[in-house]
């Protein structure tokens, strides 16, 4: 039911032009007329090719005119791309007469909204209400999230540290309690993501200062519009903040259910356990990270190579903000195995044994 | 000495203290990652096809995830075969999205960077779009893999003549289980990391509409959603390799 109403709302992105402010129209014909191969200075070949793109406009003032418009784009497509009939795209039309009709974009959203459909069917039929929770705790974080960048952007980010630090703690909360309701089990999972965390910025902080950030070079930091030094370490930390929180979840849970099948367990022998856990955890979560911190740079390092780039620039430049945030995060999931097995031996409710 | 090499020092130094020898193989496999991680971005800027090089990678790197961090290898061997299976599901997923949603190589945002550069490459782009989510979704894929294997193994040692379907039972629960956290570690290993975007759009007041349509938006989205729907996956297929191997097991001893 609920997935049926929602494939129907995939199919509604084709028809919402009218929600748009930009103008929307639909690619009707498509002409190629021109063809070149290119040769750059570093002997890359590409074809560049012209397109003549008629659309229908959708929406506003222009609704129902055509338009041919012109487009250039080359076949390896980083920064423009073909149009094919059917597309739906934005328009930038000019007031004055002389100046041409432009394409400024394609319209995505029918496409995004089929795949978030095809994670969330998948989800509903395969998890039912489990699934239901962990949808709702990624949808109450995102909302989190976006409170704290309008308070940052308001202060000018002025505060970034304390803000996104809070907001580190209130995720946690907020995830935590989600996943596990207010207990004792929750709190302890609590304390080792925060103080795993922290540990790793300290540490992190540290070995800043003694090498004076060597190799980390901020100034290929992307999208910056604030000071990046602290916008990078916020970023880290957040990266890292939910597979620290997956990890401790892991371990304290796994503890909690030892002690409920074997009541008389020492509290040393509880924190061995915590540590044996841990082990086979944290390799993995540490290369989900990894990967995901890399892939990002994966466009930019090609480019760079291409453009007949050295492979030491070429890691400095585009990679090496994306390891230190790896190795950060690692230490951070490493410190919280600790952490997690030694609060969850110290702080397990003894009268479990009654 | 650099940072890097210092903050690699430290981690290997503290998952050797805390994880022996499977942190140190753990550690390995990191290193090893990095390295199969830069020779696709080499591979295909000397030409090869990215959906090739991505697909032979990422079976490498599966491998590597799977077998260093995980020292059980019961709970290995029907891990990787159900990641693999997961994986060649999503690249039939994944490629014929991209090619439809168009959200690869660079946007107006990355003008400042791109100064200077050519762009006319001759390598498609759209290849490294593909190859860019595909990579990006192993990690988590290994991960779920391992977390239902070994659970499923552990509940295998103790009662070997568990029936198929009640395996079958056992092993979503358990995806129940870690599905939640999971979610989180993809959501704040995507969305931490693109803060600086974030705050980006909203400084510029970009519309809800104009962000929703933004090529590097949506590339991560699509690439969150893409790791979900592969964590997702992962849960019924792991169980089912574990419900065959066991069955043939348990056809062997008859």
């Amino acid at each position: 039911m609920v997935i049926v109403l929602g494939l129907i709302g995939v199919g509604l992105t084709r028809i919402n032009a009218g929600l748009y402010h930009q103008t929307v129209a639909q690619v009707t014909h498509v002409q190629t007329t021109d063809r070149n191969t290119t040769t750059d200075e570093f002997e890359n070949k590409d074809k560049t090719l012209v397109q003549m793109v008629t659309v229908r406009v959708l929406n506003k003032a222009h609704r129902g005119r055509t338009y041919r418009i012109k487009n250039t784009y080359t076949r390896s497509g980083a920064m423009d791309q073909p149009y094919r009939v059917g597309d739906q795209v934005f328009l930038r039309i000019p007031s004055s007469q002389h100046n041409a009709v432009t394409i400024q974009g394609l319209k995505r959203d029918t496409a995004l909204a089929f795949v978030a459909w095809l994670a969330l069917a998948l989800l509903l039929l395969i998890m039912r209400f489990s699934g239901l929770m962990a949808f709702l705790s990624v949808a109450l974080n995102a909302v989190l999230f976006y409170a704290a960048i309008q308070i940052d952007l308001a202060t000018n980010g002025g505060h970034i540290y304390l803000l996104f630090g809070v907001l580190a703690v209130l995720f946690a909360v907020l995830t935590l309690w989600l996943v596990l309701g207010f207990s004792r089990q929750m709190v302890v999972t609590l304390g080792a993501t925060v103080a795993g965390t922290g540990l790793a910025v300290i540490i992190s902080l540290i070995v800043f200062a003694v090498t004076h950030e060597r190799g980390v070079t901020y100034e290929s930091m992307q999208y910056v519009t604030q000071v990046p030094r602290p916008l990078f370490l916020v970023e880290t930390v957040l990266g890292s903040l939910g597979a620290v929180m997956d990890e401790s979840t892991d371990i304290v849970a796994s503890l909690f259910q030892l002690k409920t099948e074997r009541p008389d367990i020492a509290p040393r022998q509880v924190f061995k356990s915590g540590i044996q856990i841990g082990r086979s955890i944290m390799g993995p979560l540490i290369n989900v990270l990894f990967l995901i911190f890399m892939a990002d740079t994966f466009a930019m390092t090609l480019l760079y190579l291409r453009n007949g780039n050295s492979w030491g620039y070429t890691f400095t430049m585009n990679m090496s903000l994306g390891m230190v945030q790896s190795l950060i995060s690692g230490i951070g999931i490493v410190l919280a195995i600790p952490v997690a097995s030694w609060l969850a031996s110290r702080l397990m409710p003894k009268e479990v044994v009654a | 000495m650099n940072t890097i090499t210092v903050l690699g020092l430290i981690l290997f130094g503290l998952m050797t203290l805390i994880g022996g020898k499977t942190g140190a193989t753990a550690f390995l496999s990191l290193l090893f990652n990095f390295g199969l991680l830069f020779l696709a971005v080499v591979l295909i800027s000397w030409g090869f096809p990215a959906m090739g090089v991505s697909l032979v990678i990422g079976t490498i790197i599966l491998a590597f995830t799977i077998f260093f961090g995980e020292a059980n290898e019961v709970a290995a061997k029907p891990a990787y075969m159900a990641a693999l299976i997961v994986m060649v599901i999503l690249v039939l997923i994944i490629f014929p999205v991209e090619n439809w949603i168009m959200a690869q190589g660079f946007s107006l945002e990355d003008s400042e960077d791109l100064e200077g550069m050519s762009l006319a490459i001759g390598v498609s782009f759209i290849g490294v779009a593909v190859t860019e989510a595909i990579l990006s979704t192993l990690g988590a894929i290994a991960e779920a893999a391992i977390a239902i294997a070994a659970g499923l193994s552990e509940i295998l040692a103790q009662h070997p003549q568990l029936p198929t379907k009640r395996l079958y039972i056992d092993g979503i629960s358990i995806g129940k289980q870690i599905i939640g956290t999971t979610f989180n570690t993809l959501f704040f290993g995507f969305f931490g990391g693109f803060l600086a975007l974030f705050i980006w759009f909203s400084g510029l007041h970009y519309s809800f509409g104009s962000v929703i349509n933004n090529k590097i938006f949506v590339a991560e989205v699509l690439m969150v959603l893409f790791s979900l729907i592969g964590v997702i996956l992962v849960v019924p297929v792991t169980t089912w390799v574990m419900t065959v191997q066991h069955r043939q097991q348990v056809k062997h001893r008859d």
